[in-house]
C-alpha cells in the first residue's frame, strides 16, 4: 500500500491530479452530496464506497462535468476548473466509465474507440479505417487483450466490453479513470483480468477512482478508501488501516445487525412454485418453491436474469415453457392483472420509471392498482382517501401531504409508496426487486422491518438484491442465478458471502459466456 | 378536474398560486386578456348575442376537442376527426332525409362514429401501430368512403325536426351551446370521479408504471378512441342542424383545429397532464380570436397565421413552465 503523495511511476507529484473541495450538490430540495472532500493522486487507486444513494455517482458526475457543483470547487492539477460537459473533463484528462457502459452496441470496437474524437482521415477526406483499426489494435494490445477491432461490440462478453470502454478512455489520453461498479456483471476470473489492467494503468501514473459494492475487491486493489454516507464525507483512510467490518460500520453508520430486522421464521405451506420456467435468452429451466412466511433471497450478478424471471412470474414477459403453481394449483399468468388475481405482486427495481406515476399525488399512486376493485359502477368511492391514509400511516410515509405530487417525497418514502401500492392489493406473494436501491439508511431499516412484519403475517417474499449483506441478513434461504440458470441454493446456515459469490460468478473456473447486452436488462 | 392534473396544492400555496399551477391557467388568463382587449377595441364584442354566437360557432369543435382531449391525455393522438365528422354527417344526414326526427339520425351518426373510433382503437392497441399513423390513414380512408358513398353529391333538405340540435333554443340558450356545456360537465365528472378517467391520466403519465400496476392500458386507450367517435357522432348532428346540408368536404381541416384547441388549452401533447376545462378553454379561445379578428376588420387571410402563432405560443409556454417548475410533473 502506498501513501498519497508518494512518488509514483508517473513522476513526482506535489499536488493531487484532481481535488474536490467542500462540494455540495442539490436536486430540487434533496441534497445529494454536501461538503464533500475527495482527491486523486497520479498512480493510485482510490476507492469510493457507500451504500446506494450515498452520493458516489453524483460526486463522480461532478468530476466528469455532467453536473456543476452548487457549492465548493473542483481543482485539476492545482487549478480551479469548472467543466460544463464530459467532453471538457476528457480534455483535462478525466474519463468516466459508467456502470451501464456508454458504448454503441451496433458499431465495431474500432469505431467505438473513436466516437466523438478526431478520427484519422485519408487523403481524400474520407475516414481512414485502416489507421483507426491499427490504432485500436495498438491500444488493445497495450491492455494485453486479444480482441478483434472489427467485431461489433454487442458480440463481446461483458468483460471485453468493459475493456473496450477502458481502451476508449485511454485513446482520449485519460490521466484519471473513474470506474463505476466495473465488476457488477463480471465473473471472478474476468474481474481479476480487469485488476491486472488497473495495475498496469497505475504503474504508468494513471489514477483510478474505483466505485464498488464488493468490499473484498476494494481491499484487494485500492490504496486509499473514501466512505460516503447519505451524501456526507465520512472517512478517507489508507486501505491498510481498515478492515471489512470497520468499513461496513462506516458505510452504514451503525453495526450491521442493527440495520436488519429478521425474526425467527417458521415457513408454512408452499405459496408459489415454479417448475422449469424458460424464456429464450433470458432464463432457462428455473425451478424453486416459496413458502408462506418465508423470505427467499435471489442473488446473482447484474444481467443474470433475476429481474426477467420475476417479471415473468408477474406476467409482464410470459415464459415460453414451464409451470407456475400458486397454492398448489397450476396457473397461467399472461398479464400483471392475471398475476394480481392470483395474489402475486411485483415491486419493480426502477422506482421512477416503473413504479410511480410521477405527476400523480401520493394518494393516487397508492390506490393505482385497486381502483377497479373499489369502484362502484365505474366511479371512485370517497373511501379511496381513507384507504390511502391507512397505508401511508402503516408504512409511515413522511414528508408531504397525500394530495402532493409523489415526486416531492425522498427516495425512501417514494419506495414506501410503491410498496403500499402493492400491499393495497393484499397479495400473498410479493416479488421485491432491489427494494432498497437508492434509499437512505433510515428508510432502509424501516423497509427491512416491514419485510419482516409481512413475513410474520404469512406473506411469501422473493427478495431480489445485489447487496449481499441484505440477502444474507434478511433471507431464510438464498437462491443464486448465473447466466439465466439457478446456480446454487443455500439454506440459512450455508449461505455465506463466499458461497453465494462463487455460485454467482461461477468461481475461479468461471467460463466467459458471451454477454449479449452492453447495458442493463431493460 | 382531477388531482391527476398535477396541481400543487398546499405547501403554503395561496388560492392564486394553486390556480396558476393548473394546466389550463395560462389559456384562461390569455382568454380574459383577449376578451378585455377586443371589448376595448369594439364594444359590440361583449354583447350577449356576440358571446353566444362565439360559443355556438365553436360547439362542434369543442365537443370533439373534449373527447380528443382524453386520447391526448392517454399519450396518444387522433387526427382522423375531420373525415370522421364528414362520414357521421353523411350518415345522419341520409337517415334524416329518409326517416326524419332527431333520435334516428343521432343514433346513426353515433353508431358510425363509434365504429370508426373502434377501428382506430383496435389498430392502436391490438395492432400496436402508432396512433398518429393509424389516424392519419383513417383520415384519408374515411374521406374516401364519403366520396364512394355519396358519389360526390351533396346531401340537402335536412328536415327541421332533425335540425333542432343546431337551431333550437331553450332557456335563452341555443342547443349547440347547451350540448357543449352538458358534455363538458359530463367529462369533468368522468375525469375526476371515474376509474376510467383516473386511468387515462395514469396511462398517459407513465404507461410502464400503469402496466406494472395491472391497469388495463389497452382497454383504457381503446375506450378513449371510441369516445371520440361517439362525440363526433353527436357533433355531426349539431353540424347538420347548423349547416342544413352535408358536402363531401365537410369537416376537412377540423382534425388539426381540434388538436390545436386541446394543446392551446393546456393539455400536454405528451399526455398525463391536462383537463376537460383546458380543451373547452382552447376551443373557446379559438372562437374568440376568429370572431375578434372579424370584428376588428382584420382580413380573413390572417386567420391561419394567428392560429399558428397561438399554437406555438401555447407549446412554448408549456416548455417554459416545465423548466421553471423544474420537473416534468
Amino acid at each position: 500500500m502506498r501513501e498519497p503523495g508518494e512518488t509514483h511511476a508517473g513522476g513526482a507529484a506535489a499536488v493531487p491530479f484532481f481535488r474536490l473541495d467542500g462540494v455540495t450538490k442539490r436536486f430540487g430540495g434533496v441534497v445529494a452530496v454536501e461538503d464533500v472532500v475527495f482527491d486523486l493522486w497520479p498512480g493510485e487507486v482510490h476507492a469510493l464506497v457507500g451504500e446506494n444513494g450515498a452520493g458516489k455517482s453524483t460526486l463522480m458526475k461532478i468530476v466528469d462535468g455532467l453536473y456543476g457543483p452548487d457549492e465548493g470547487m473542483l481543482e485539476v492539477g492545482g487549478e480551479a476548473v469548472s467543466f460544463s460537459s464530459p467532453r471538457e473533463a476528457e480534455a483535462a484528462g478525466i474519463a468516466m466509465i459508467p456502470q451501464e457502459l456508454d458504448l454503441f452496441p451496433e458499431l465495431s470496437v474500432a469505431e467505438n474507440l473513436f466516437v466523438g474524437r478526431k478520427r484519422p482521415r485519408t487523403r481524400w477526406g474520407g475516414l481512414d479505417w485502416e489507421a483507426m483499426q491499427g490504432e485500436a489494435r495498438t491500444r488493445l494490445d497495450a491492455l494485453g487483450v486479444d480482441l478483434d477491432a472489427t467485431s461489433t461490440v454487442k458480440r463481446l462478453s461483458a468483460a471485453n466490453q468493459q475493456i473496450v470502454a477502458i481502451a476508449r478512455a485511454l485513446v482520449g489520453e485519460a490521466r484519471a479513470v473513474i470506474m463505476d461498479e466495473p465488476t457488477s456483471s463480471l465473473t471472478e476470473r474476468e474481474a481479476s483480468q480487469l485488476f491486472g489492467i488497473i495495475e498496469d494503468l497505475t504503474a504508468e501514473g494513471v489514477g483510478v477512482v474505483y466505485i464498488s459494492h464488493r468490499l473484498e475487491e476494494v481491499f484487494e486493489i485500492s490504496d486509499r478508501i473514501t466512505v460516503l454516507r447519505d451524501g456526507h464525507h465520512i472517512e478517507t483512510a489508507s486501505a491498510s488501516d481498515l478492515d471489512v467490518e470497520n468499513l461496513v460500520r462506516l458505510m452504514v453508520g451503525r453495526p450491521l445487525h442493527e440495520l436488519f430486522t429478521r425474526s425467527a421464521s417458521s415457513p408454512g405451506e408452499v405459496a408459489l412454485e415454479v417448475r422449469g420456467l424458460t424464456r429464450d435468452g433470458e432464463f432457462e429451466d428455473v425451478s424453486f418453491t416459496l413458502r408462506r412466511g418465508e423470505i427467499l433471497g435471489l442473488a446473482g450478478l447484474v444481467g443474470a436474469g433475476r429481474t426477467e424471471l420475476a417479471q415473468s412470474v408477474f406476467g409482464i414477459r410470459p415464459a415460453e415453457s414451464g409451470e407456475i403453481l400458486v397454492g398448489g394449483q397450476e396457473v397461467r399468468v399472461r398479464s400483471p392483472q392475471g398475476a394480481m388475481e392470483k395474489g402475486i405482486f411485483y415491486v419493480p427495481e426502477e422506482r421512477r420509471s416503473q413504479g410511480l406515476v410521477l405527476p400523480f399525488s401520493i394518494k393516487n399512486n397508492i390506490t393505482l392498482s385497486i381502483l377497479e376493485r373499489i369502484s362502484r359502477f365505474g366511479f371512485l368511492p370517497r373511501s379511496e382517501r381513507q384507504t390511502a391514509e391507512g397505508f401511508a400511516k402503516e408504512l409511515s410515509i413522511r414528508g408531504a401531504k397525500l394530495s402532493d405530487p409523489v415526486g416531492r417525497l425522498s427516495g425512501g418514502n417514494q419506495q414506501k409508496v410503491v410498496v403500499a401500492k402493492a400491499l393495497a392489493r393484499e397479495p400473498g406473494v410479493l416479488l421485491l426487486d432491489e427494494p432498497t436501491r437508492g434509499v437512505d439508511v433510515g428508510a432502509k431499516s424501516e423497509i427491512y422491518r416491514l419485510m419482516d412484519d409481512l413475513a410474520k403475517e404469512g406473506k411469501a417474499i422473493l427478495l431480489i438484491s445485489s447487496e449481499l449483506e441484505e440477502v444474507l441478513s434478511m433471507a431464510d434461504r438464498v437462491l443464486v442465478m448465473r447466466e439465466g440458470c439457478i446456480s446454487g441454493e443455500f439454506g440459512g446456515g450455508e449461505a455465506t458471502q463466499e458461497n453465494v459469490m462463487t455460485a454467482a460468478t461461477g468461481g475461479r473456473s468461471g467460463a466467459d459466456g458471451p454477454g449479449e447486452k452492453v447495458s442493463g436488462n431493460e | 378536474m382531477s388531482e391527476a392534473g398535477a396541481d400543487r396544492r398546499g405547501a403554503g400555496g395561496t388560492v392564486f398560486l394553486r390556480f396558476l399551477a393548473r394546466p389550463e391557467a395560462p389559456a384562461l388568463i390569455f382568454l380574459v386578456v383577449l376578451v378585455a382587449a377586443f371589448t376595448l377595441a369594439n364594444e359590440r364584442f361583449l354583447q350577449v348575442g356576440n358571446l353566444e354566437s362565439i360559443l355556438t360557432s365553436v360547439a362542434v369543435l369543442g365537443v370533439i376537442a373534449l373527447a380528443v382531449n382524453q386520447v391526448i391525455l392517454c399519450g396518444e393522438i387522433d387526427i382522423s376527426t375531420g373525415s370522421m365528422l364528414g362520414l357521421c354527417a353523411v350518415t345522419s344526414g341520409a337517415v334524416a332525409t329518409s326517416a326524419g326526427g332527431l333520435f334516428l339520425p343521432l343514433l346513426a351518426g353515433v353508431a358510425v362514429g363509434a365504429l370508426a373510433g373502434a377501428v382506430n382503437g383496435l389498430l392502436v392497441t391490438l395492432g400496436r401501430i402508432p396512433s398518429i399513423i393509424v389516424t392519419l390513414g383513417m383520415l384519408y380512408a374515411l374521406r374516401g368512403v364519403i366520396l364512394l358513398v355519396t358519389g360526390g353529391t351533396w346531401i340537402t333538405g335536412i328536415p327541421n325536426d332533425t335540425r333542432v340540435l343546431g337551431t333550437g333554443r331553450v332557456l335563452g340558450l341555443g342547443y349547440p351551446v347547451i350540448v357543449l356545456l352538458l358534455l363538458f360537465v359530463v367529462m369533468e365528472i368522468v375525469s375526476r370521479h371515474s376509474t376510467w378517467g383516473r386511468n387515462v391520466f395514469a396511462v398517459g403519465g407513465n404507461r410502464r408504471a400503469a402496466r406494472f400496476a395491472g391497469l388495463p392500458i389497452d382497454r383504457v386507450r381503446f375506450l378513449a378512441f371510441v369516445l371520440v367517435g361517439v362525440f363526433v357522432g353527436i357533433a355531426s348532428v349539431v353540424y347538420l342542424g347548423r349547416a342544413g346540408s352535408v358536402q363531401t368536404n365537410t369537416g376537412a381541416g377540423l382534425e388539426l383545429q381540434v388538436v390545436a384547441a386541446v394543446v392551446i388549452g393546456g393539455t400536454s401533447i405528451s399526455g398525463g397532464r391536462g383537463s376537460s376545462l383546458a380543451a373547452l378553454t382552447g376551443a373557446v379561445l379559438i372562437g374568440v380570436i376568429l370572431n375578434g379578428l372579424v370584428l376588428l376588420g382584420v382580413p380573413g387571410i390572417w386567420q391561419d397565421a394567428v392560429l399558428g402563432g397561438l399554437i406555438l405560443l401555447a407549446v412554448t409556454t408549456d416548455v417554459v413552465r416545465r423548466r421553471l417548475v423544474g420537473d416534468r410533473a
